[in-house]
């Protein structure tokens, strides 16, 4: 027996039937995101409120971005120390990161921005002089903050899960050639384990992105308070809120996509 | 003949005296569903010490409720939601201190004004910054306020609205403004003051009115509430109570 023969005995597409179409494998559910946020993106062409709307709430997306984008790079570095210390043999790193990820798993998303944006940091600021209205003490600057410090504490155990799943035998190869502890994790941990984790790094973005809009508490010019002011003084509740999630919807299913691609890219074969 | 003119005479009293009664103006004991945000003192708030809604909403709600023989039941709504809901007919009518507007007239009916505020500027206790009003909007201050309301919509009139930070409520708005994220908020004066009684001894009123309002209450366009509540609205003022209840909120008022 040859090897082609075994290649086609275990193909389960025949060849002929390769071009037609596979009704049960369509992403039928793309055509219906497709179309729903076809709807919105129809009327905003068509109808001169939904347009106002629209170009009124896209003026958020600047500081929606913003916050997605500080919030994650924020969550990244800090969730990578709070990963490390969580794997730390020693006793005080290892609990005050543990203690971090319960006490931010343990409130509200909601509630920590509220308490971070509104209490505890005007506080803290008024208390050693920095003006709330400064660059560094705006509230966008908060916004983001306290969007990549809840975040640090979920990306910790996505990065703890990444690297404590790459095999010693790993590190003890890379010891063996004279690396380092540090050149051990820069070299033969890290780059394994962030492909190990770039699902679940993906869905935390995602969620990043979505929770942003929670920092419209602070009263924040990001796409919901946007659409809030509107919507208050236009009182076209269905229009606004409609262009508001075929918003996230576009921004959410396009980030989707293109992290999905990526993953692809530095697949190992 | 003597019995039918008689009978004739008692169904002319009892048409008389019905009219008097103000005929259709008694709902029944019919329950009459009233939205209130209870984060707008002194027209709603939550108690402190009992956790119950109060106000002036409740107190003047009561009061319309005794004289049309309605149950008023109060329920919690979000500004500015409420008004399309209460548009959508999801609540019989909503009390919150509303101004009444052309744009806001397309998705609700109003009441006649039950009364009028001037909208003010607050600052913190210590502000020296501005004399007036007007001395504020000379300068490039961050103003607070809630989002859609009509006080906004007065600010963005004055000042870019980058400068503007709408809030969920006005508590949140006066909160940023004692830790100093806005240097002034755009308050209605009656709501001010209320502010001033309830404990924030940290904020007052600048000179300068600017603009004044008529408040109403809410109802779906459709509504049968709209006329009865309008003759109590009127009585209210003829008889004293309204001033009464205006006195009793808006200038006694502490909590």
């Amino acid at each position: 027996m040859t090897t082609i023969d075994t290649i086609h005995a275990t193909d389960p597409t025949p060849t002929g039937t390769k071009l037609s179409f596979n009704w049960s494998e369509f992403p039928w559910w793309f055509i219906g995101i497709l179309a729903t946020i076809a709807f919105p993106a129809f009327k905003i062409l068509t109808d001169e409120e939904w347009n106002e709307g629209f170009l009124f709430i896209k003026d958020g997306l600047t500081l929606t971005f913003a916050v997605t984008i500080g919030g994650f790079v924020i969550a990244m570095v800090v969730g990578l120390g709070v990963a490390l210390a969580r794997m730390s043999k020693r006793l005080i790193p290892r609990n005050l990161a543990i203690y971090y990820i319960e006490l931010i798993r343990g409130i509200p998303v909601l509630v920590t921005i509220i308490m971070f944006g509104l209490v505890i940091v005007p506080w803290f600021f008024n208390l050693v002089g920095i003006s709330l209205q400064s660059t560094i003490g705006s509230k966008a600057i908060r916004a983001s903050v306290a969007i990549g410090l809840i975040y640090a504490a979920f990306i910790a155990e996505v990065l703890r899960a990444g690297i404590e799943s790459i095999g010693s035998g790993q590190r003890e190869a890379g010891m063996s050639v004279g690396l380092n502890n540090r050149q051990v994790f820069r070299f033969i941990v890290w780059p394994q384990a962030i492909k190990n984790i770039m699902p679940a790094l993906g869905n935390d973005l995602i969620a990043l992105l979505k929770d942003s809009s929670l920092v419209s508490i602070l009263a924040v010019r990001e796409i919901t308070q946007m659409s809030r002011l509107w919507t208050g003084r236009s009182f076209q509740f269905f229009a606004g809120f409609m262009i508001l999630a075929a918003m996230y919807l576009a921004l959410t299913v396009s980030l989707s996509m293109v992290l999905q691609w990526y993953e692809r890219r530095i697949a190992t074969p | 003949m003597k019995k039918a003119s008689r009978i004739f005479v008692l169904a002319l009293a009892v048409v008389l005296v019905a009219t008097a009664c103000g005929g259709d103006d008694n709902l029944g004991g019919d329950t009459v569903t009233v939205a209130v945000e209870n984060l707008y003192p002194p027209f709603n708030y939550s108690d402190e010490t009992t956790g119950e809604g109060a106000g002036f909403d409740y107190d003047i709600w009561r009061e319309i409720c005794t004289r049309l023989d309605c149950n008023a039941e109060f329920v919690e709504a979000g500004w500015p939601a409420v008004i399309e809901e209460t548009g959508q007919g999801a609540y019989d009518t909503a009390a919150d201190g509303i101004t009444i507007t052309e744009d806001r007239k397309e998705v609700v009916a109003f009441s006649d004004p039950y009364m009028t505020t001037i909208i003010k500027i607050m600052v913190r206790i210590d502000e020296t910054r501005y004399a007036d009003a007007d001395a504020f909007f000379a300068s490039d201050g961050i103003l607070g306020t809630q989002v859609g309301t009509t006080n906004y919509e007065v600010a963005t009139t004055l000042t870019p609205e980058s400068k503007i930070d709408a809030y969920e409520s006005f508590p949140v708005a006066v909160l940023a403004l004692l830790s100093g994220d806005v240097d002034a908020v755009i308050i209605d004066d009656v709501a001010g003051q209320g502010y001033q009684g309830e404990g924030s001894e940290g904020v007052k009123l600048l000179d300068g009115d600017l603009s004044s309002d008529s408040l109403g209450f809410i109802y779906a366009h459709d509504s049968d509430l709209i006329d009865p509540v309008n003759n109590v609205i009127a009585d209210l003022k003829d008889d004293g109570t309204m001033d009464a209840l205006i006195k009793k909120w808006f200038i006694d008022f502490e909590a």
